[in-house]
């Protein structure tokens, strides 16, 4: 495989796997318009928990050390990522949705954030601490056996699957009445509490089925990664998933898919391609976030429905009740109008 | 004990610094009514700025006038450019939040890009250490809390006996009764923003010699820890704003003494979640507001 080709492969392995944490994001604030900026801690219990069920046990000189170490397969890994992730926002969306809304909402969720970040860069026996957990094997290579050069083209085949699940699954949860009645409370929340709606409860399980995805893809991406540390989750990386989101279409599964390789991947090899700017590895970094910076601003100014904005009935034609409803307008990217 | 005392000295220290900008947090949202996730940035501008005065001239006075300078002009531009046009379309206060999140990512990008990723020092004599009463402070502490007392002050009187403090006040209280009684609603908040700006560029600078060494993201870890003061003392009220930086700043730097102290923040993001939580009206009000 030529250069080129394997340049391909990896740009577009970073597209499919960020897709899958912003699809989870957009299930959490797309959907119930609760701007949660705790997403990224999810991503990274998902890759902390896989790391520790697929390596070995910790051999590493005190203090550094990580727990368990149970020499598990990557799909058992990926289960106790989601499961752990599962629990995870289930504790704090039981805590932060119950009375939050809004602002002190975001709030909240950023602080925990903070917190179990500065937590799990000083525990050292959790973790490994600063130095976090590296060294993973690649998934199925053990039975695959296959070359250097062959295995890429087969990780990338694997995330694709994930990614397809996912994505599958989000569409058929979109169409759900679950998802029908979280997104009217998005629009008005009073109105769906009048209507019988449990609003925290429906708030409660779309941030934990969006935990349950952000933590699948933190540990696709830890894979992808091989190693995983403090560094690995800084809070920009939470912006990075809301301007995929945003630029995307918010509240739009194929709009996140096409944000994700918009920011992961044209954006980030973009500002690698402009050569009279001559940039070094800090400024290019900081020539990417003013972009997205600036992105955001004017997405949210001139399209703030996003490239493919979500597909919405048409209310007068589902109002009456005797017509065959019309198809749902599933991929109109010249639509437009709303909010 | 001693060692208690010595860190309820650092803490008033920090809460010198906290008053600062939460007081200019509160202002700010008092009249805008959305917090502004860019605050750690018009401090950690007002730092930057004076860092590059100080090496031109090196001299305090105009550090600190570059300081609040910068600092004020990042916010009015903010205002103007960014939020204002938003508000007249009618936008929500998210989007204005998710916009405010979008400036402190961009301004963050651009000190990385001026000024590189790693800390930049000040280079200033902290003086001699003071032994006062159980504390021991040096010169610049000193300096730092006696400013802090000076701005609290000025604010005092800005919003008690001005004819701008007034009309603030009332926009506050209640932004459509202030515009049907004559007040020019949209100065108050362009003076506002100017003057959280000062003030918060002021406080960046104050942090910075404070800490010593600073780095463009210094000012986003320092939010939650204004925010934590802000909303302790009800988002939106000054004197709330000052007394909850008394408790966050002597918070934090007595919890040192007895966790590592890398907790530090930690300790005012849990206080701030607990607030948020069980009084989301503030600790020192006499009845619970719903939120």
């Amino acid at each position: 495989m030529g250069p080129v080709a394997q340049y391909i492969i990896s740009i577009a392995t970073v597209g499919v796997i960020f897709s899958i944490p912003s699809l989870a994001l957009n299930i959490r604030y797309g959907w119930t318009g609760d701007f949660d900026l705790s997403i990224y801690l999810f991503v990274a219990i998902g890759a902390y928990v896989c790391s520790v069920f697929v390596l070995p046990p910790s051999t590493l000189p005190y203090p550094d050390h990580y727990i368990l170490g149970l020499n598990m397969p990557f799909l058992v890994g990926t289960l106790a990522a989601m499961a752990a992730c599962g629990v995870a926002s289930a504790i704090l969306g039981a805590i932060a949705l119950r009375k939050l809304r809004g602002d002190y909402f975001s709030i909240v969720t950023v602080a925990t954030t903070l917190i179990l970040y500065a937590y799990f860069s000083q525990a050292t026996s959790l973790f490994d601490g600063f130095n976090g957990v590296f060294g993973l094997p690649q998934p199925f290579n053990g039975q695959l056996k296959l070359s250097p050069n062959a295995y890429p083209l087969f990780f990338l085949a694997l995330c694709i699957a994930i990614l397809v699940v996912v994505y599958f699954f989000s569409n058929l949860l979109f169409r759900s009445p679950f998802a029908r009645a979280v997104r009217a409370v998005r629009e008005d929340e009073v109105a769906a509490a009048a209507f019988g709606r449990n609003v925290y409860l429906m708030k409660l399980k779309a941030f934990v089925i969006g935990g349950v995805i952000a933590g699948l893809g933190g540990s696709v991406l830890v894979e992808y990664l091989t190693s995983w540390s403090p560094q690995a989750w800084s809070p920009i990386e939470t912006f990075l998933l809301y301007a995929a989101v945003l630029v995307g279409g918010t509240a739009s599964n194929n709009g996140v898919v096409v944000g994700a390789f918009f920011i992961y991947v044209f954006i980030q090899e973009i500002t690698r391609f402009i050569p009279s700017l001559h940039l070094g590895a800090t400024s290019l970094a900081s020539a990417r976030d003013i972009l997205i910076g600036v992105l955001i601003i004017g997405v949210l100014w001139f399209r703030p429905q996003g490239i493919w904005p979500e597909p919405r009935d048409k209310d007068v034609e589902t109002a009456v009740g005797q017509q065959s409803r019309p198809e749902p307008l599933e991929s109109r990217p010249a639509a437009g109008g709303l909010t | 004990m001693s060692q208690f005392l010595l860190g309820v000295g650092f803490g008033l220290v920090t809460a010198s610094i906290v008053a600062i900008s939460a007081v200019a947090l509160s202002l700010q949202y008092s009249v805008t009514r959305f917090p502004n996730f860019a605050h750690g940035e018009l401090m950690i501008i007002g730092a930057y700025g004076a860092y590059q005065a100080g090496l031109w001239t090196h001299n305090a006075i105009v550090e600190v006038i570059t300081a609040c300078a910068v600092g004020g002009a990042l916010a009015s531009a903010m205002n103007l450019l960014l939020f204002r046009p938003f508000q007249r379309r009618g936008s929500k206060l998210i989007t204005l939040f998710v916009l405010s999140i979008a400036v402190s990512l961009i301004v963050q990008a651009a000190l990385e890009w001026i000024y590189g990723g790693s800390s930049v020092t000040f280079s200033t004599s902290v003086g001699k250490p003071y032994h006062i009463g159980p504390f021991v402070l040096t010169g610049q502490e000193l300096a730092i809390m006696g400013a802090a007392v000076v701005a609290m002050l000025l604010v005092h009187f800005m919003l008690r006996y001005t004819k701008f403090g007034k009309a603030q006040r009332a926009v506050a209280d209640s932004l459509p009764l202030a515009a049907v009684t004559g007040i020019d609603v949209d100065a108050v908040i362009r003076t506002t923003w100017l003057v959280a700006g000062v003030l918060a560029g002021f406080s960046g600078y104050v942090l910075a010699l404070n800490v010593g060494s600073f780095t463009p993201t210094t000012g986003f870890s320092f939010l939650l820890v204004i925010f934590a003061a802000a909303v302790l003392g009800q988002i939106g009220s000054i004197y709330g704003a000052m007394l909850g930086a008394l408790v966050i700043g002597i918070a934090t730097e007595v919890s040192a003494l007895y966790i590592p102290a890398d907790y530090k923040n930690s300790v005012a993001f849990g206080l701030l979640i607990i607030t948020l939580l069980v009084r989301p009206a503030g600790l020192f009000t006499r009845r619970a507001v719903t939120a």
